[in-house]
């Protein structure tokens, strides 16, 4: 290929991703991610969480890196989500959308910072999708901002900035079927047929759950569901039945897992599929049902990029998207099983795949008068905290570091910190996940790998 | 196209199928078999049992007379009285946790405060009600006031109509909680029964782990913490026998033996008559559950670490703080039996029962 050719195809490119497509789409993403989000805080304040999960603990789990992040005071945590709550709403009304979107991005991504116990892919994805409405004009039309200033208002917008996120929903669904294709999933239906096995009370269809075959296909089916759905609803031809999968799909484990708001978000959001005319034809339907106004005409109604402006909106979409593409397979740069060890683990869309439990005994010993004793885990940690912890070897690594500073506080210096941890995964025998002879206290996390796991 | 509207039509027809009964039935593993069998051959019956054990302490209270006599029928209820507490310890919730009860706080707190309660002796001037005052009531204190010093000294003790009328205050106060709690019980039964799934207010989920409470706190307030294995917050603490419960009745293995039993009859399902019905054994054989911990049969792997543990425990010919201060070692592996027990409980039976320890949302798909 010749530098010329390779400019055209580039310039090509370029134009498809810029060329114009109407804004409605976006218009009722907004309206339906902001309408969920509110929802979903409401849920969670209203279950009592804000107090079980940010008040209530004593300590909390840092993201590596993020150390930094502490808690506020319980007011303070109840006015953050008073605040999501209100930012929530002022992206779904398009209601000064700038400051709402950046204000609901900073406050949700802050909370979820925290206290990694309480870490979900499905947060990091609602993460990932407040930053994108950060930078994207999903306030353009159809919004009380647009209404105040008429001038704001556009009919079309470049496809870029549809076209990210429907890439970050796929990614989603894509890197959940490429993470099930596993000897375990696809081979043993693990643990599928734990899960399953669990409903095997349920009447008329609970016999069918204790069904190997049942089992098997569930796994097969999910597997090739999240695979090719993405591509099936992109495709005209077989948008509609793949819509129709999905929503069944959804439902279904929505039914039988406790995932919260999850499935019903993901129906909603993967509307954006549909073609501009589907979400006209809903917003006119709002604008007749609500008896609004229609917005005045106006005449430029194309938001255009140009120049500067296209070259760091469009390089800073392509560093997006190879991130979102590299970054679940940084697992590859280490040894050993990512399943049993987890590094590499979080932040690749490895939703519902293992099945893993474990219990973890800390022992503080005194290194100078020799004195050892067993670690009371509920003095430190809640249940939740102390489940998530003994699965996770770089949570062992911090609870050990956490015993370590509270026995410092009170006088024991260089105390000696090991753990006896019992971990099962997929039904497995329980095997010592960690090598219990060593010092947890002289161990510090970091990318590399952790070679005090020991083998599954 | 027709091909594939076809496997289309049979993946969805296949999907709607295994979730079509989903919408009109109750989406829960049924344990109504186990609530009724626990709560009227098991619950009611132990906290009427123990009610009427107060009630005879306070009748023996009544008829204490200044003689050896009297004393040693009143010693020998408290004993009945406080095995019999140990038999109900395990259902901290519902009636037994409602302020107004708190009876685990308010009946066993231990260790007893000596000083403390020569302090309300004296002072004449104390409310029970104030958890300020935890140890300084309940069994504990009945165990140091009937058993501290010999019986001839406890006599002249006792001769002070003070020291009398404190004890009495005491039996009185868990006698009007454990009789609000039997109250209660006729009520509260329904709602025991109806509370099916298995979120943090289900029965399943409160019976569980309160059943893992219970076992852990033979494990490390009866048996780690007067033996020098466990910690306060992290710090290693010195082996201290004036830690155990029933100190001074010398009754700290059998208390154990007691509460071991009684966790062991509620896993099995055998009611107060004495009939095996349904516990968690039975449920988790109907699961077919696996042991992660030691090949096999997890119900059998439970029932089989009971009984080793109820045996080192019986194996002891002296009281627990002879055995730490002469045995350690021996000590040392009867707490490592218990520690066995707990991955059974916490990973492998939390599971099969799939109790969720998480209150919040798992990851979706």
């Amino acid at each position: 290929m010749g530098i010329n050719s390779l400019q055209n195809y580039l310039s090509d490119t370029f134009k498809f991703f810029t060329s114009q497509t109407s804004i409605a789409p976006l218009v009722i993403f907004r309206i339906i991610f902001g309408l969920m989000m509110f929802l979903g805080t409401l849920r969670f304040w209203c279950n009592g969480w804000i107090d079980t999960l940010y008040v209530k603990p004593i300590h909390f789990f840092n993201y590596y890196g993020f150390e930094w992040v502490k808690p506020l005071s319980e007011l303070g945590m109840y006015m953050v989500f008073l605040l999501l709550l209100v930012a929530s709403l002022g992206i779904a009304l398009g209601f000064f959308y700038r400051l709402a979107s950046l204000l609901y991005f900073l406050l949700f991504t802050y909370v979820e910072l925290i206290d990694i116990t309480n870490y979900l892919n499905h947060y990091y994805f609602i993460s990932l999708i407040a930053f994108l409405l950060c930078i994207l004009p999903a306030h353009r039309s159809f919004s009380i901002d647009a209404r105040r200033n008429p001038s704001l208002q556009l009919q079309t917008i470049p496809k870029i900035y549809i076209l990210i996120l429907k890439f970050q929903i796929g990614v989603v669904y894509f890197f959940a079927g490429i993470a099930k294709i596993n000897y375990d999933w696809l081979f043993q239906a693990m643990p599928m047929s734990i899960w399953l096995q669990a409903k095997a009370h349920w009447p008329l269809i609970g016999s069918l759950f204790t069904e190997k075959w049942v089992a098997y296909s569930a796994s097969w089916m999910a597997c090739v569901f999240d695979l090719f759905v993405v591509f099936c609803l992109l495709s005209k031809r077989f948008r509609a039945p793949a819509y129709f999968i999905l929503v069944v799909f959804h439902v279904i484990t929505g039914i039988m897992f406790s995932i919260g708001m999850f499935p019903w978000i993901m129906i909603l959001v993967t509307l954006l599929f549909f073609p501009p005319e589907f979400h006209q034809n809903i917003i006119n339907l709002i604008q007749s049902k609500l008896k609004i106004k229609k917005a005045p005409q106006i005449i430029v109604n194309s938001l255009l990029l140009h120049g500067s402006k296209k070259k760091v909106l469009l390089s800073f979409f392509l560093l997006y998207v190879s991130f979102q593409i590299l970054f679940p397979f940084r697992y590859l740069c280490y040894p050993e099983k990512l399943f049993w060890t987890e590094q590499g683990y979080r932040f690749s869309w490895r939703v519902m795949l293992i099945e893993k439990a474990g219990s973890a005994t800390f022992f503080v010993t005194d290194s100078i008068t020799g004195k050892r004793g067993e670690v009371d885990n509920s003095q430190f940690l809640t249940p939740t905290q102390e489940k998530m912890m003994a699965t996770q070897p770089d949570l062992i690594l911090q609870y050990a570091h956490i015993i370590s500073q509270e026995v410092e506080s009170r006088g024991l210096i260089n105390p000696f910190i090991n753990a006896e941890v019992y971990v099962t995964l997929n039904g497995s025998k329980s095997k010592l996940f960690i090598d219990p002879k060593v010092n947890l206290v002289e161990l510090k996390d970091g990318w590399q790998p952790k070679n005090w796991i020991l083998d599954f | 196209m027709v091909r594939f509207s076809f496997i289309v039509f049979s993946f969805s027809a296949l999907l709607m199928y295994t979730s079509c009964g989903t919408d009109t039935v109750d989406s829960q593993p049924n344990f109504n078999d186990l609530f009724v069998n626990t709560s009227d051959n098991i619950i009611i019956p132990r906290y009427a049992k123990l009610q009427t054990e107060i009630i005879n302490l306070s009748g023996a209270l009544e008829a204490f007379d200044g003689t050896e006599m009297k004393l040693s029928n009143l010693q020998n209820q408290f004993i009945e009285t406080y095995h019999a507490w140990q038999r109900v310890s395990v259902f901290q919730f519902g009636p037994a946790a409602e302020f107004s009860a708190l009876l685990r706080e308010n009946c066993n707190t231990f260790p007893a405060n000596p000083i403390l309660i020569e302090a309300n002796i004296s002072l004449e001037n104390y409310s029970l009600d104030l958890p300020s005052n935890y140890e300084s009531k309940g069994f504990s204190a009945l165990d140091y006031l009937f058993f501290h010093a010999h019986n001839n000294e406890l006599l002249i003790e006792l001769s002070n109509p003070l020291r009398l009328a404190y004890a009495k205050d005491c039996v009185d106060d868990m006698r009007s909680r454990i009789s609000g709690v039997v109250t209660s019980w006729d009520s509260y039964r329904t709602t025991f029964l109806a509370a099916e799934g298995n979120d943090r207010n289900s029965s399943l989920s409160l019976l569980f782990n309160q059943f893992l409470f219970d076992y852990e706190q033979i494990k490390r307030n009866k048996l780690a913490l007067p033996s020098g294995f466990a910690t306060q917050y992290g710090i290693p603490l010195d082996a201290d026998t004036a830690l155990v419960e029933g100190l001074y009745s010398k009754q700290s293995f059998a208390l154990i033996a007691t509460n071991l039993q009684a966790l062991q009859n509620i896993y099995l399902g055998i009611g107060e008559d004495g009939i095996d019905g349904v516990g968690m054994y039975e449920k988790l054989k109907e699961y077919n559950a696996q042991s992660t911990v030691v090949e096999g049969d997890l119900a059998e792997a439970i029932q089989d670490q009971f009984e080793v543990c109820k045996t080192l425990i019986a194996g002891f010919s002296n009281d627990l703080p002879f055995e730490i201060q002469s045995n350690i070692a021996q000590i040392q592996l009867v707490s490592n039996e218990f520690q066995k027990m707990v991955p059974m409980l916490k990973n492998d039976m939390r599971s099969y029962l799939s109790v969720t320890v998480t209150l919040t949302d798992s990851d979706g798909d």
